[in-house]
């Protein structure tokens, strides 16, 4: 079965701005290729050409200060394996990344193709919103930085044209961050109807800082910014994650009604939170 | 296009298409014991081992393994000496139809290499990407773990 009917020719640049140029010069019609599983599985007859990104040099996943800086071309498994990863955030982050797909699926996903492509159906996408990643493009000469959230705004189609992210970076968080992460599938290989991730800083009980992300199919994930605004300044308490899953379960915004009704995902996101949160706390439930 | 991979320990040049997939590839080739199905990555019958690792090879680009090692089923064992995997899977009636059985054994191999001694989570989340329609789930764990054994003893 050949997937993809129009490719005519396949480029290994040895250079990022190797790479743009062939980009360029195809008019439209190449397409960056990390791991290239969604080009095989969502395969698009207009694309010629294909440019592996396997010789730019970016499979590192570097323990620097301050930032854990993970390369566009590392796979998830390259990540959850990385020794820097084990203890990151207790270790919660690499548990996220090994549940999701299969050890099969992880071995092909790269960090930079989940970035650029902006699938809907990301499992990663949330857990870089929530850790509020540092999303880093190339047009060759220039890095520049993104955070996630700004990284979105751009129109991707026309940055993607003169840039290739390069990479992605994560702050290195002390002991006063926790970190949690939920997904709702059937088997390993389903696209998660909806998943949601939550980064707080918790300092004698008060929730001084927090990120969320909420992911619901068919949307793409998105910060979940009122969730953030409720929880900032509170005490972190069982009776708080119950009015946050209150609060979830009226404020989420699941975007489409899909294979589920509104009201049951809202109902999934409410229960997501809350366990979150009671696991911050201690594991009480 | 022209690659080169050495399959099975023996280089072999290929004539492919630019677009295509690992999986058709080697199907054309003769090397039928990699199955294909899903075409999706979603049910694991065509696994095949890239550089030591396993991978859907229906969602793998032909050109982008050029120069790879694969190892499909066949690689790591034969009728005549099989693999103590595969001597598992036969042994614990892990095996059916055996559509999905290459793939399985050959991420249970993976497996085995970096964890010699897997706890039923460890299987069961490494074959999470591999789908059996007939035999179920449990003999295939418990095959595994009889090859874990195997291996420990020394019976290669």
């Amino acid at each position: 079965m050949l997937k993809l009917k129009n490719v005519k020719s396949c480029f290994t640049p040895n250079s990022i701005q190797e790479a743009i140029d062939i980009h360029k010069k195809s008019g439209g019609k190449a397409v960056f290729v990390g791991g290239g599983l969604d080009i095989t599985v969502f395969p698009n007859p207009a694309i010629e050409q294909l440019i592996f990104l396997d010789k730019l040099g970016l499979t590192y996943i570097r323990d620097d200060v301050g930032n854990i800086k993970i390369g566009a071309t590392a796979t998830i498994t390259d990540v959850t394996k990385a020794p820097v990863m084990q203890n990151y955030l207790k270790g919660k982050v690499k548990i996220a990344l090994t549940e999701l797909a299969s050890e099969l699926l992880r071995n092909q996903i790269t960090m930079g193709g989940s970035i650029a492509r902006h699938h809907f159906y990301s499992d990663i996408l949330p857990v870089i919103y929530a850790l509020r990643g540092k999303i880093m493009v190339s047009d060759g000469e220039l890095v520049e930085e993104f955070f996630v959230d700004d990284f979105y705004r751009n129109d991707l189609k026309v940055l993607m044209e003169t840039h290739i992210v390069v990479g992605v970076h994560l702050n290195k968080y002390d002991d006063s961050f926790q970190f949690g992460s939920k997904r709702f599938v059937r088997n390993a290989t389903d696209i998660a109807l909806l998943n949601m991730a939550i980064l707080a800083q918790i300092e004698e009980d008060i929730i001084k800082d927090v990120s969320i992300s909420v992911g619901s199919r068919p949307g793409p994930a998105y910060r979940f910014e009122q969730g953030e605004a409720f929880l900032r300044g509170k005490k972190l308490t069982k009776e708080l994650a119950e009015d946050f899953e209150s609060f979830t379960k009226s404020n989420v915004d699941v975007t489409k009604d899909m294979h589920l009704c509104k009201e049951y995902r809202q109902h999934i996101a409410s229960i997501y939170a809350k366990e979150m949160l009671l696991d911050f706390i201690g594991g009480v439930r | 296009m022209k690659v080169c991979y050495s399959v099975n320990g023996k280089k072999k040049e290929f004539e492919i298409k630019a677009g295509e997939v690992l999986l058709d590839v080697l199907r054309r080739n003769g090397y039928f014991e990699v199955k294909g199905n899903c075409y999706m990555g979603t049910c694991g019958a065509c696994t095949v081992l890239i550089d030591g690792l396993p991978y859907t090879s229906c969602t793998m680009l032909a050109a982008k393994v050029d120069g790879s090692e694969i190892t499909t089923i066949k690689g790591i064992g034969t009728l005549q000496k099989p693999h103590p995997l595969q001597k598992a899977f036969v042994e614990k009636g892990a095996v059916q139809c055996g559509f999905c059985t290459p793939g399985i054994i050959l991420v249970a191999y993976a497996l085995l290499k970096n964890n010699p001694d897997p706890t039923d989570d460890d299987i069961k989340k490494m074959l999470d990407g591999n789908l059996c329609r007939c035999t179920g789930y449990v003999q295939q764990i418990e095959a595994v773990k009889l090859a874990a054994k195997m291996l420990k003893k020394g019976d290669e």
